[in-house]
């Protein structure tokens, strides 16, 4: 019967274990083993066989290739190095670093719908006269953005008052004026002070257009 | 008395626990390759055999720091290997295609000598796998890693003594299981 029990003690086996040891590397045995291991092999041909036939069998067996192919080392050791990085435990900001892109996003969204909420610049006054305002609070369909003498002036052109155009005598005459003709000018044909202010030149050039105009 | 030498790995392990991260790269530039062998053993491909070394390592990378230095860093090491190969089969046994003999589909003619040594290979790999795990388990943690009795004691879990007689046991099988010029 064989006997492939590991823990039998037996001297047979023990001397053949030795042997296998001592094939395998002699640096595994204590120097009073590798001794008398040397000693039988000497004396005793068949153990040399033994020795022999062992070598072989290991030999086959180191000369093996390794199963499977070998991969790119260097490509290895980078997927490990990413493997080994993201088990690694994040500090605690790393827990809130989505907070930046989407504060940023949020406020492009803020400022986005501000613009877009906002009626286009010059539809509605900054400030419109209270007493001018329709009776709902807001300006009326009829009402004009005239730009004169350097201010923006809002004037509702169905108000009867400051236009005077329903009935020729009811109009005022401090802005009809002189001239008899229903029409009406926005400017008061007396209030024409700033021509005096003009000095000669502004004047030479003023009439050498008139002139010109007519001509 | 046998021969003992210091762990070469052992300043590695020190830089590490000190802060130093480079030294683990050290150590997985050292022993990628004999752990990948090592679980390419025990996976049947090598996209398999990837990912369980990368597990091993980044379970190395956590318990590193903890290392008590009783066994060598490479040992150490390649329990972790085995540990999460063996994990990896259990969480994958029923993927697991059946072994076909290395070399078998890569050459449609292969020359009679070529025939020869394939099929030599394929015999010698037939007869690891009909011993008793354990046997298995010494005989290639010997032969294949080259690690010392000592070293494949630590990772079979046995005596170093026992290592060697396994280590014994398991040669003397393989030589029944040859026959020819092997047979004892």
């Amino acid at each position: 019967m064989r006997r492939d029990r590991p823990d039998r003690d037996d001297a047979t086996e023990r001397k053949a274990e030795l042997l296998t040891a001592y094939v395998d590397g002699v640096a595994e045995l204590t120097p009073a083993e590798r001794h008398r291991l040397a000693e039988r092999l000497a004396r005793d041909p068949r153990a040399r066989a033994d020795q022999a036939a062992v070598r072989r069998l290991l030999e086959r067996l180191r000369a093996l290739p390794p199963v499977g192919a070998e991969p790119d080392w260097e490509a290895m050791e980078r997927s490990i190095h990413q493997a080994v990085e993201r088990a690694l435990p994040q500090p605690w900001w790393r827990s809130w670093k989505w907070l930046a892109p989407a504060m940023t996003f949020a406020t492009a969204a803020a400022v986005l719908l501000v613009l877009w909420s906002r009626p286009p610049r010059g539809l509605e006054p900054a400030v419109w006269p209270a007493d001018h305002l329709p009776r709902d609070g807001r300006p009326g369909e009829d009402v004009v953005a005239l730009w004169l003498d350097g201010h923006e002036v809002e004037v509702d052109v169905s108000a009867s008052d400051m236009l005077g155009d329903a009935v020729p005598g009811d109009a005022d005459p401090a802005l009809v004026g002189d001239d008899s003709s229903t029409e009406v000018d926005l400017l008061p044909s007396t209030d024409l002070a700033w021509v005096d202010d003009l000095d000669e030149d502004a004047l030479d050039r003023a009439e050498h257009w008139l002139a010109k105009t007519k001509g | 008395m046998a021969l003992t030498l210091a762990d070469p790995d052992h300043e590695l392990t020190e830089r590490f626990r000190d802060g130093d991260r480079t030294a683990f790269d050290l150590l997985v530039r050292r022993h990628q390759k004999g752990m990948w062998r090592l679980i390419r053993r025990y996976v049947k491909s090598d996209a398999d055999a990837a990912d369980v070394i990368q597990l091993a390592f980044v379970r190395a990378f956590r318990g590193l720091s903890t290392f008590r230095g009783t066994a060598t860093v490479r040992s150490w090491l390649y329990r972790i290997a085995i540990n999460c190969a063996l994990s990896w089969l259990r969480d994958h046994r029923r993927e697991q295609p059946t072994e076909i003999a290395e070399d078998a589909l890569t050459e449609v003619n292969p020359a009679p000598a070529r025939l020869s040594a394939d099929d030599d290979r394929a015999g010698l790999r037939q007869a690891i796998e009909q011993l008793p795990p354990k046997q298995k388990l010494v005989l290639e943690l010997r032969v294949f890693d080259d690690l010392s009795f000592k070293e494949v004691a630590e990772l079979a879990d046995c005596s170093e003594n026992t290592a060697k007689v396994n280590f014994h046991y398991a040669v003397k099988r393989l030589r029944e299981i040859l026959g020819g010029d092997h047979a004892p």
